[in-house]
Formats: C-alpha cells, structure tokens, sequence
C-alpha cells in the first residue's frame, strides 16, 4: 500500500448485509458486498457463505474495470480482471477501534445496552478528540453499530480528519432507501467513505436491565447476581445477552465482513461499544474469556492494529497531533502522513 | 400547559407506517403509530385512508390506557395528575423546527439529497448553536429524518437543553431491534424523550444530479434545465422529485403523525433538511408554490411555532442566550422556563 497512500477508493459500495437467525427467523435484510473499481481491479475476491451459530452471511464480490465513461448507474456489470492492486505480499491494512465516549445515561448511572442514546457534551468532545489522534491514519471504510453514539463518535471523528475524503452512510433497508441515495459522479464516488452500520456491533443486550440504575438493579435482584451478570463471561442477565454471546455475533460479524476488508488492504475504522469491542480484541488478542473480562477499555481513545500476512498487531493509541515526536507505526502509515503533510500545503 | 411545566413525556412513539408508490414498488418499510398513555386517554383518535396522487398509505392510530405493571414494552406513564389534566386542555403546544447546518457535500458545492452526508465541523456547532436557543423551549417528542445529518443536528442540539431528559431513538425496522431496544424502569422512561426517525421527512431527492457539482450538473444538461430543477415547484430532476412531490410527502407525514400530537398538546422539535421543512412550513403559513419557492430557511436557525386553537402561530427564531432580555413566546413558555431557572438554581 505503500505508493498507494492515496489509492483510490472503491467507486461504489453497495452493501447489502444479510443475516438470519435461524431460530426466530428474524431478518436484517438481504445482502451482498459489491466492490467495483475504476482504472485497476482489487482483487478482492472473496465468496462466503457460511452458516454460523446465529447468523447465514452471503457475500458476492464482483471485480470490474471499468473504462472511463460517464457513468449513470454506479453499478457496474462484472468483467475480468486484470491487474492485481497490489502484491499480496506487502498487503498491510490499518484497524482503528473507537470506543464511544460518555452517553447520556452513563451520566446517569444507567444501564444502557442496546438502548439508542445519544452522546453527552463530554462524549462529543470525546469523539472529536479521537479524531484529532487518528487523522493522519488513513481510512478507506467504516463500520459502526445500530445505534447513534457509535454513530455520532464516528462522524464527529472524520470532521478531524485530514484527508478529505467524505463518509457516506450507506442505506439499504428498503430498495427505496438504496435507490435514493445513489451517487451519479464517478469523481465523488471515489472521494467517499463508505459507511455500514451493523446492529452486530451494538453494546451487548442488557435484557431487563436496560433503563434501571445500579441501585434500583441491586435492590431488585440482589449484589451478587448483578456483578455476576457485569463480570462474568456466560452469565446473562434475564431476557439479555452474555458477553459470550455479544462476542459470538460481534466476532462473527468481523470475520465474515470486516476481516477481509483487510486482507485486501483497505483500512477500517470501527465505531463501536465496550462489549462489542472487546469482543473483536478478543478475537485480535487472542485472549482467554478470563482476560477478556477484565479487559477495560478507554472511551473516545482509539486503537490501532496493524493488519499483516494474516496477523493482527497491536500498536497502542495512536498520539495526539500535540504530543512529542512523530511516531509511525509503519513505513506505510508514514509516508500517509507525509504525503498528507504534502497535500495540505 | 401552563403549570405543568414538567409536563410527562410519552414513554413511546412506535412510528409506523407503510408507504407504498403503486407504481414501482417502492417501500418505506412498515410503520405505525402507538400512543399509549396511563391514567389519561391521549385524545389521538386518528384513523385516515386517504389516496395522494400516487400513494397510498395507511396507518392506525391506537389509543389505550395501561395499568401499571411490569412492563416489557416501553412506554411510559405519566403521573395522573391535575395539571397533566389542565396542560390538556389548554392545548397549546410548541413546534420547533430546525433545519441542519452545512454538511460536507454543502462544502464541497455538491448536490446532496437524499445521500447521506454528516455534517462539517461548522455544522456540528451551528447545531450546538441552535440548541442553546431552544434550551428553555420544551420538548416531548423529536422527530427527524431518516439521514444522519439531522439526526445528529438533534442530538447535538439536545445536549444544551437544559431540561436534561434524555432522547432516545426508537428503533422498528424488526422485531429484535425493538426488542433489543426496550427500557425497564418507569422512572427512566419519565425523564425520555422519544425520537423518531422518518424517511419522509429526508430532504428532496435528486436523482441523477446527486453527487453532481453545479458547474458539471450545467454542463451536462444545460444551463437553463438546471436552473429549472432548482428553482420551479413541479419540475423533477431524472429520477428525482420535484420540490412538489416533497412537498406531498413531508406534508402528509407531518399532518398523519406529528400534527395530532401538537394537538394533543405534546411540544414537538422536527429535525429536518430545507426542503422539507419548507414543505412543512408551507402548510403551516399557509403559503402558495411561488412564495415557497422564494422561501430561504437559514441553517442552525431554529423557528418557533405555537399551536392554539387549531392555528399555527408563527414566533421566529427563538433568541440567543447572550441576547438581551427574557423573551417570553407566551405565558406557558415563559413558565416553563422560569420552573427551568428554579429547577437549576
């Protein structure tokens, strides 16, 4: 990735995900991954279709060149490929995981879970501090959760960004939703980001617990079985998720959707919870359930892994853009910084 | 409304509603409104079939009272008491609406519609802006659009209100979203402002020209035909709408959810984007299609309408809190915001 610090993005991304749970047959929509590229073809080929625990996940990539044409319908039909993008050798991709800063009910002393609520003015400094420390680390794709503050957390980080290339959440929950926000400029596509946001990556299900504070929960249930329920791996509280069951669908989720992403050396960034990122390091760590559940993270500092020949390596907090030095982490990630030094003139 | 400054808000909007363009199969997922309200009846006895030009649409209305028990579904109870009752009757209620601030396709000069784009660093503060303006403006319920850049006006916006109930989104697009979203506590549920998130309310769609640029959109297709698309009231973009068929659509949106709960007395902020807002406003005002096509909404400028006696009385913009003076819109605001001042004292 090395020359390409400012590779051209995918043209257009058309995410259709699809996950079923087979046992209550609920249904988050159909979904199939459509990389298309203009000039060179990535070769991103990949076709899963597994069936895993909770979900059925069907992915087609289709690699195109396409020829420089006006285009109107941004989806291209499929012809061979070509060029490799890159030599699988030196392929390194970079992970940033953002945890969202302060909730409104963290304010409060509640318990949140998968409940939507917005960010504090806290957590939005947060997020916009998060920013500053990875603008000089590129991003190609982002992927949050269902709910606002990942959502928001994401954003408000971009806004720091120094490249200049613009998230773009993609929408396909109806075919109206698809159609209706196309983009008919070659040009434009390829100064987007695209955005997918995934319920998989929400905050672990809190069950009945969702709303109450820690008070009201200890007074209903009793001390030990809520910080069974907080602290353990396979304890979930009633009506609600275990970590060990966040980790399954958000751990999935990132093998099947965000994994290979990286193995064709795009760079993501993932805006999510404590549970659900916790969950993914676990996978990247390779950590026992034992070490997972003490593991805490920080909110609003991201996380950088450095994605290469199959391995995760973990490389901290990326700086703050007023801390000492110029830290790189790799050869490539500097010359993105230099070459961002270079375009910002 | 007048004493009952700390008026309850309703636990729960479930919006839902189904939309469906005959013509071509488009669909806006399915939709219904839910109004559930203990000790009081909430009079939002609604229940219309109507036919616009190309829609169809259909939604119920369904009023109850709940007892109290333990409740899985989330919604809340407001306390039956007397000035509930009188807050009631003297159905005045405030309407906000606020219109994002500059995204980053505004920018960039690029035409936007229904793509979804977050807002700039200058966006994310207008919309801080616009919410110290109405932070001693009450606010039950919220609803915006279905693209992120208004959601997140409204969230940003929220966070200086200095009421400090909390909004939360509500989630219907299945049945384990709403599931997964549910709130346990009563006390939790009372200090909730719902948020419903409508694709009716997104701003205009622009077809074909989305993504454009102005100068590449008049080289395209022609000075004048561009000109043509953005400044008429009943001429489409390809593929697009016109500012006509938003019109139809946010107007019959707000008419069939928002306006009953005005009615109701329930104080609403739409968050929202210039086009549908002006459609709105049209409705409100009463305007004609050559004075809405000349009708500018500033951005992160909040405007103010009372709802009394069935009339949708026009305030402006609500003043700044470094402007000088105590603006009183009227005598149950200006209550409200004096209960506001005792309440933080």
């Amino acid at each position: 990735m090395a020359a390409g610090a400012l590779h051209r993005s995918i043209r257009t991304i058309q995410l259709h995900g699809g996950s079923n749970d087979s046992a209550s047959t609920k249904e988050f929509g159909n979904s199939s991954l459509k990389f298309i590229s203009k000039g060179f073809a990535v070769d991103v080929k990949f076709l899963s279709n597994r069936s895993r625990s909770f979900s059925h996940c069907k992915m087609h990539v289709i690699r195109a060149i396409s020829s420089h044409a006006s285009v109107v319908d941004p989806i291209l039909s499929t012809s061979h490929v070509t060029t490799d993008f890159n030599q699988n050798t030196s392929i390194e991709s970079s992970l940033i995981l953002i945890r969202h800063g302060e909730s409104m009910w963290n304010e409060k002393n509640l318990f949140t879970g998968s409940v939507d609520v917005p960010l504090t003015k806290r957590g939005i400094e947060e997020a916009i501090e998060a920013g500053e420390r990875i603008s000089s680390i590129p991003v190609n794709m982002i992927y949050t959760s269902a709910l606002i503050r990942a959502q928001m957390t994401a954003m408000l980080a971009m806004t720091q960004h120094r490249q200049k290339k613009i998230p773009i959440i993609m929408h396909d929950e109806s075919v109206q939703a698809k159609e209706w926000s196309q983009i008919f400029s070659e040009e434009t596509i390829q100064q987007s980001i695209p955005v997918i946001t995934a319920w998989q990556l929400n905050e672990r299900m809190y069950g009945k617990l969702q709303g109450l504070n820690k008070e009201e929960t200890v007074v209903k249930y009793g001390k030990e079985k809520v910080h069974e329920w907080r602290r353990s791996f396979d304890s979930p509280p009633p009506n609600g998720e275990s970590l060990e069951m966040c980790s399954q669908r958000a751990v999935a989720y990132f093998k099947e959707n965000i994994e290979p992403q990286l193995q064709n050396g795009r760079n993501i960034m993932v805006a999510a919870h404590g549970n659900s990122l916790r969950s993914i390091i676990m996978y990247l760590e390779k950590l026992t359930s034992q070490e997972v559940t003490n593991l805490e993270l920080s909110t609003g500092v991201p996380l950088l892994y450095i994605y290469k020949h199959g391995e995760f390596l973990k490389r901290g907090s990326p700086v703050g853009p007023t801390e000492h030095g110029v830290y790189a982490y790799t050869r490539n990630l500097a010359l993105y910084r230099q070459k961002l030094d270079e375009m910002v003139q | 409304m007048a004493t009952a400054v700390f008026h309850q808000a309703l636990g729960t909007a479930q919006s839902h509603q189904h939309l469906q363009n005959s013509g071509s199969h488009l669909e806006f997922g399915n939709a219904s409104l839910k109004l559930i309200s203990k000790g009081f009846k909430v009079d939002i006895g609604l229940s219309r079939r109507g036919s616009y030009s190309s829609w169809k649409k259909k939604f119920g209305v369904i009023q109850a009272s709940a007892s109290q028990t333990s409740v899985v579904q989330p919604v809340s109870y407001p306390p039956n008491n007397s000035s509930d009752e009188l807050r009631k009757k003297s159905s005045e209620a405030a309407l906000i609406l606020i219109r994002h601030g500059e995204s980053l396709w505004n920018e960039k000069n690029l035409f936007t519609g229904c793509v979804d784009v977050p807002l700039t660093k200058k966006g994310v503060e207008e919309a801080i802006e616009a919410g110290k303006r109405i932070s001693n403006i009450p606010v039950d319920m919220i609803y915006t659009s279905a693209l992120i850049r208004a959601q997140m006006t409204a969230m940003l916006a929220m966070t200086q209100h200095r009421r400090k109930k909390v909004p939360i989104i509500l989630h219907n697009e299945n049945e384990q979203a709403r599931e997964w979203s549910q709130i346990f506590s009563e006390d939790t549920k009372k200090q909730s402002i719902p948020v419903v998130t409508a694709s009716q309310l997104n701003e205009r769609m622009y077809g074909e020209l989305q993504g454009l640029n102005k100068q590449e959109t008049a080289d395209r297709f022609g000075k004048e035909k561009v000109h043509e698309w953005r400044r008429s009231y009943d001429i489409p973009p390809p593929n697009g709408e016109s500012l006509e068929m938003c019109a139809e659509r946010a107007v019959a949106y707000f008419k069939d959810h928002i306006e009953p709960q005005l009615l109701s007395g329930k104080n609403v902020m739409i968050a929202a984007h210039g086009n549908s807002l002006r459609s709105i406003i049209m409705y409100l005002d009463k305007l004609t299609s050559q004075e809405v096509i000349n009708l500018e909404l500033s951005t992160g400028i909040p405007m103010l309408y009372i709802l009394k006696g069935g009339k949708f009385i026009r305030r402006g913009s609500p003043a700044g809190p470094t402007e000088a003076g105590v603006y009183a819109y009227t005598r149950s605001l200006a209550l409200y915001r004096q209960k506001l001042d005792d309440m933080l004292r």
